[in-house]
């Protein structure tokens, strides 16, 4: 039998992507990466994957979560704590044992999903709100207000960087696939609108239980990576609002709904949240605000809808030149 | 059976203030089909006016009422005429709203970091600690205060929307704004008002709380969350509904403390709101709020 090509994956699509994840896998040693842009790089990776984790419901699905940071506090505290129980679990079982924890944890929301737009937005922010407040409490497990503290292994730091370009990957191929198949067919038209999806034999309920639940476990793993990466967490850190605001600001700075978007939100986010932190501290939180304003009057697609209609514009260039040298 | 008392009391002081936070985003959503999630920016704007008029000018939060409530009105009618105008509205506008007005709140809050800091304010008067008895339990004058004025203000706009031409026009316009446009009412211009007295009503509430609470520029987020368990809760269009839903809210918060400990209180709002979404979207009286 001749192998046919999956018809959903451009061949020049797969030749990037194996490109550049082999030039970020082999950039740390060839270009001599300094320890802090290396840690820089990993950290834009865990956003990456986590971004795009938030943009299959937010962006494919169409909803939009501000409560994220549960899942993500969740998936990290279960890490951590199996990363510091004697004897310590492999760190790479504690991610994944986190992550599911995680996507267990949204399967809760089941009942939460049949709400729409706005509804389900507010309802996010009680959830995560609710679990902020109960995690901290709960002492016994997250060690309360004032966090836990992982053992530090320097040799860790070195290898989250080829674990978090892996899941980035690895996320970004399934965002990727996703978008393209059926699946993100059947996820555009319960976004457009559910009631006729489910009439054209869509399974909108099963399909938005499987898609926050996929999300919830990326989101989860990513928060595992991320208690590795900082060796310390703390409940007022990791479920806090402005975390779940950050996976909605890293999609929509890039793109909702798009798969470049959130890649580039995320790389923006990061580099943007140091420069900011470092230099103007007290204008970190307006900045956004007004970022999120300007992009939501005059872009909504974000960087991705920037770039496109940059191309558009060079195009029309293009096409009219020759005219103009005919005249 | 004393200690219950105290409960109940505090419950329906409490609940008057939660009744004043949510009039303004019903008010909104109801006409505008936008959910302002600006609205907790606003009531700590609100609180902040209210402080520095008091502690720059020496004038009582009660008599600042009027500045405020115009001052916040003007900041509503900013916010929609730039920006909330050009979203679309209704269903296809929802995600971009909310994420547009979270934009607003964020500058709010910076604003307010940028200009008093982070520290926690408060606005204390002679009569700040004063009580006097009532059904064996001693009432703070100023909450009393604050009851009074949460009962005033929904009469007040109860009188404003049932007997005035822009009552009436507001109304209509909540019902059909394409056929309020063919009978010569300005859309737009009752949109830009209704905005303005929603986000004067947050202000209303901020202001109240200030007198109450201490707030730094974080405050607000608890209060948007409660003001909309109301607006659920109670229905739209019903400022009965909105006072009967408010003193659910507070009675049930107030309550949790005999059984929870006094840490996990503040979860019981965000608990109740996901449940009442989840299980009484129409609301208590049935009326509506989704769809």
């Amino acid at each position: 039998m001749k192998f046919a090509w999956p018809p959903i994956v451009p061949r020049w699509a797969l030749a990037a992507f194996v490109l550049v994840v082999a030039a970020l896998a082999v950039a740390p040693a060839a270009l001599d990466l300094s320890i802090y842009s290396k840690n820089l790089v990993t950290l834009a990776f865990l956003m990456i994957s986590g971004a795009l984790a938030w943009n299959w419901m937010g962006g494919f699905v169409g909803q939009v979560s501000f409560g994220h940071a549960a899942l993500f506090g969740v998936g990290g505290f279960v890490a951590a704590r199996l990363m510091i129980m004697e004897p310590p679990a492999p760190a790479p079982l504690a991610w994944l044992v986190g992550g599911i924890a995680a996507g267990i944890f949204s399967l809760g929301a089941h009942p939460m999903l049949r709400l729409r737009g706005p509804y389900f937005s507010i309802a996010t922010i009680g959830v995560g709100e609710a679990a902020r407040l109960l995690f901290t409490y709960w002492e016994d497990f997250t060690g309360g207000s004032s966090g836990l503290s992982l053992p530090i292994d320097v040799e860790m730091k070195d290898r989250l960087y080829f674990w978090g370009l892996g899941l980035a990957a690895l996320v970004v191929a399934a965002s990727f696939l996703i978008r393209r198949s059926t699946l993100g067919l059947q996820l555009l038209a319960i976004k457009a609108d559910v009631d006729a999806a489910a009439d054209v034999g869509v399974n909108a309920t099963f399909y938005q239980d499987l898609v926050f639940a996929l999300s919830a476990v990326v989101v989860g793993i990513t928060g595992g990576l991320y208690a590795a990466y900082f060796s310390f967490i703390e409940p007022g850190d990791m479920f806090g609002f402005d975390r779940s605001i950050a996976f909605v600001l890293m999609s929509v700075i890039g793109g909702v709904g798009t798969v470049l978007g959130p890649v580039l939100g995320a790389i923006v986010f990061v580099l943007l949240r140091q420069f900011l932190l470092a230099s103007y501290p007290q204008l970190y939180l307006g900045l956004y605000g007004l970022l999120l304003i300007f992009i939501i009057l005059f872009e909504p697609l974000g960087l991705t809808g920037l770039a496109l209609r940059l191309a558009r514009a060079v195009r029309r260039r293009a096409r009219r030149e020759p005219r103009e040298s005919l005249a | 059976m004393d200690r219950f008392v105290d409960l109940a009391v505090s419950a329906v002081l409490l609940a008057g203030l939660y009744a004043t936070m949510a009039y303004g985003l019903g008010l909104i959503y109801g006409v505008l089909r936008v959910v302002n999630l600006a609205h907790g920016g606003v009531i700590m704007a609100g609180a902040y006016l209210g402080w520095i008029l008091h502690g720059w000018l020496g004038l009582d939060p009660y008599l600042a009422i009027p500045l405020v409530v115009g001052v916040t009105f003007l900041l509503g009618v900013l916010t929609y005429r730039v920006l909330v105008r050009h979203l679309p509205r209704g269903a296809a506008g929802g995600p971009a709203s909310l994420l547009l007005l979270f934009g607003v709140w964020l500058v709010l809050r910076n604003a307010a970091y940028l200009l008093f800091s982070g520290n926690d304010q408060t606005i204390r008067t002679a009569y700040s600690t004063r009580a006097i008895p009532l059904l064996g339990s001693y009432v703070s004058v100023n909450r009393l205060a604050v009851l009074a004025i949460a009962v005033v203000t929904p009469a007040a706009l109860q009188l404003l929307l049932k007997r005035t031409y822009l009552g009436r026009a507001i109304r209509a316009v909540a019902q059909n704004a394409d056929s309020c446009t063919l009978v010569g009412i300005d859309v737009e211009r009752i949109y830009t008002i209704t905005f303005g007295l929603g986000t004067a009503l947050a202000g209303l509430a901020g202001l109240l709380s200030a007198t109450i609470f201490s707030f730094n520029p974080g405050f607000g987020s608890g209060e948007l969350l409660k003001s909309f368990v109301v607006v659920v809760l109670g229905g739209l269009g019903s400022v009965f509904g909105t006072g009967i839903a408010a003193l659910v809210l507070a009675v049930v918060e107030v309550f949790a403390i005999l059984v929870l400990p006094s840490y996990l209180t503040a979860a019981v709002g965000f608990v109740m709101l996901v449940l009442v979404l989840v299980f009484r979207p129409g609301g208590l009286f049935g009326q509506r709020v989704l769809g």
